[in-house]
């Protein structure tokens, strides 16, 4: 997945990728990473875990705008059905966006 | 038969023990080469926004992946995210997708990316969902880095893609 990821940010488009196992993802790191260390096949959590995939995604995006480092691998710390996820919070994820950084002056 | 019999029966335990797909991530070969960075300028709420899995999603009218191949099948299947749920299957042998197809947000997240949509939070999402398989390996590899990656790229920038969400499965 790390190829394609990287074929889509060399063509122009930011990426955003979700792992499952740290160590496959370290041999091909795409651009930005967020790693959860759940079994295969469940990249945004339980089945029918709605607040836990809003959660995810909430997390893969937040590292697209927040990352500074091409081969960023961004530990969750999500433990597999051991969390608590909230409600949505709407707000905050209409607030997304580019953010401020020293070395990226805009 | 009885080798995707055999791969169906080790996804499986690979899926109950992640410590193992740990174990086999470290034998994986180190690709080189520079990782391309490009800035995100858009508020999420303004961008469109495309979806690639590594799940084996596919229209059911559309050809299966090869599961014959041990190296795997890394051609491409379009995946429109309108397309109701019974009319989408995984063809996957590699890795345990019962919970995936119960819920096929585990590994192609349309009906959250929608909502957000929905709520303002994403501008839009790209209607075609991009589709292979993962283990990818041997000569597919080249395949999939040379002709499937860059035909996904291109695909992405002559739609007016954004941004774009990899799942892996």
């Amino acid at each position: 997945m790390g190829l394609v990821a990287r074929a889509i940010e060399a063509a122009g488009i930011p990426t955003t990728a979700l792992s499952i196992v740290r160590e496959v993802t370290e041999k091909t790191p795409p651009p930005r990473a967020l790693y959860m260390r759940f079994p295969f096949g469940h990249a945004l959590g339980e089945v029918g875990a709605r607040n836990q995939q809003f959660d995810i995604l909430w997390r893969a995006f937040e590292l697209l705008f927040e990352a500074d480092t091409p081969g960023t691998i961004r530990d969750s710390g999500l433990r597999w059905k051991r969390e608590n996820y909230p409600d949505p919070d709407w707000e905050r994820f209409r607030r997304l966006g580019p953010v401020a950084r020293p070395s990226h002056p805009r | 038969m009885a080798s995707r019999l055999k791969n169906q029966l080790l996804a499986r335990v690979f899926t109950a023990f992640p410590s193992l797909a740990a174990r086999w991530g470290k034998t994986l070969v180190q690709h080189a080469g520079e990782i391309p960075w490009v800035e995100p300028l858009l508020p999420l709420a303004k961008a469109r926004i495309a979806l690639v899995t590594t799940g084996g999603v596919h229209l059911a009218s559309q050809a299966p992946f090869d599961m014959s191949d041990s190296d795997g099948d890394p051609s491409l299947r379009e995946v429109p995210v309108d397309t109701p749920r019974e009319e989408l299957c995984i063809t996957h042998d590699y890795y345990d997708h019962r919970d995936a197809e119960s819920d096929l947000n585990l590994v192609f997240p349309v009906e959250r990316l929608k909502e957000l949509v929905e709520r303002g939070a994403i501008g839009s999402l790209y209607p075609v969902g991009a589709s292979i398989m993962g283990h990818i390996d041997g000569p597919h590899l080249a395949t999939l880095q040379e002709q499937t990656a860059p035909l996904i790229a291109r695909k992405l920038v002559a739609a007016g893609v954004n941004y774009a969400l990899l799942v892996p499965a």
